[in-house]
């Protein structure tokens, strides 16, 4: 999921630069005080959660966890995966600088989106309600994030459909694990601490 | 309150127990994608492959030389594999691109090219100049053909080698304390963004 270094052209990188900024710029501006650990609790996931890799056929796809750092923060999300990520290039060479903005934004948005779509239904007193729109909420996030990355490619010349269609297949595991860990969070969640939920839903 | 606090630590733990449990599962550089390259005679051969070793197949590799000019380029078969004669006798640029947005690039130093093939003439000519005698130009063919088998002989010997030390040249993928101290570092942005927070309160 991560673009490496030098495959995008400028225009691309630098239009992903800046609407990962304005995202981010939302994010901080919505992050309460109360909610600083939580944001690095699910940022610190995120970092790590790209060890995790899935061998698929000829390629590797990892875990990403964008889904669950969107539910969970909703637009804060932004800042907490523009940590994740610049942490990762530094120390697992994932990745790059000046990638970071078009990586954030592949992953960061999709997240948001998903929030937004989905809160209410995350939030249903109804278990199935709940549950399938927690994994919705991740897998979505996975296939979003797969077809943004392809439209970058796109940008710089790819061939659009054959790349989607290929970086969506490889990550089809992974949209059904997060699907499936979101869910699981959730549940567990409701069950021992059901307010974790409401307080990103006031701001 | 304080069960609340409780939970959430045990939450906590529970999280982080579970990172590492997934980490251990898998110390491995998730998706960094690898190429190497080593010379065999006059052809230059490639290897990609993200880690895992999963071979990179239908990967487009492209030589520049030094001054950004491309050389050449092909995709990689099945094996994630590649060749191509040696271009030019000077440093090579050898990068790799996949479909999927991952790239990785190998600097090949003019040094490195295991035979330079105007040498064997020089020092055939060097030695035996002025001798016309057939006896001679006889000992200087069958030399050649010795030093061509034995160059042969040693590069089939010294490919595993050759691959080997292009892997260790490749820096090695994130450890325990790149992952610890990543995390050190989000909790330190988090504690710098808590103290500017609360002194604005």
């Amino acid at each position: 999921m991560h673009i490496s270094e030098g495959i995008l052209t400028g225009p691309v990188l630098l239009s992903g630069a800046a609407l990962s900024v304005a995202g981010t710029a939302i994010g901080l501006k919505k992050i309460d005080y109360d909610q600083i650990p939580r944001v690095a609790i699910l940022s610190a996931g995120f970092f790590v959660a790209s060890l995790v890799h899935v061998p698929v056929g000829p390629a590797s796809v990892h875990l990403v966890l964008n889904g669950l750092a969107g539910l969970f923060l909703g637009w804060a999300a932004f800042p907490a995966i523009l940590v994740g990520l610049l942490l990762q290039a530094v120390l697992f060479q994932y990745g790059g600088f000046t990638s970071l903005g078009i990586n954030c934004l592949n992953m960061a948005l999709p997240a948001t989106i998903c929030f937004i779509l989905l809160r209410k239904g995350v939030r249903s007193d109804r278990v199935i309600y709940s549950s399938i729109a927690s994994f919705l909420c991740g897998a979505g996030s996975i296939f979003l994030s797969s077809v943004m990355v392809a439209f970058s490619l796109y940008l710089t010349g790819d061939q659009f459909l054959t790349v989607a269609k290929l970086i969506v297949l490889t990550n089809l595991p992974i949209m059904f694990i997060e699907g499936f860990i979101v869910l699981f969070c959730v549940r567990f969640l409701k069950k021992v601490k059901p307010d974790i939920l409401e307080v990103v839903y006031e701001n | 309150m304080k069960i609340e606090i409780k939970i959430e630590t045990i939450f906590f733990k529970i999280f982080v127990l579970f990172c590492f449990l997934f980490f251990y599962a898998s110390l491995s550089h998730a998706h960094k994608v690898y190429l190497f390259a080593w010379t065999e005679g006059d052809r230059i051969y490639t290897e990609s492959y993200l880690s895992g070793n999963k071979k990179i197949k239908d990967g487009i590799i492209k030589v520049f030389d030094s001054e950004g000019k491309e050389l050449l380029n092909g995709k990689t078969d099945e094996n994630g594999e590649f060749s191509f004669k040696i271009p030019v006798n000077a440093d090579l640029r050898i990068v790799l691109e996949t479909l999927t947005g991952h790239g990785a690039e190998y600097l090949f130093k003019k040094s490195e090219f295991s035979t330079d093939h105007t040498h064997n003439e020089e020092a055939g000519s060097g030695i035996y100049i002025g001798k016309d005698t057939e006896a001679e130009h006889q000992l200087t063919a069958v030399q050649d053909m010795m030093r061509k088998e034995f160059e042969l002989a040693l590069d089939a010997r010294l490919k595993p080698v050759m691959k080997e030390l292009a892997k260790l040249r490749e820096d090695k993928g994130p450890g325990i304390t790149e992952v610890i101290g990543g995390i050190g570092y989000i909790l330190g942005i988090m504690g710098i963004v808590a103290y500017m927070r609360s002194r604005k309160n």
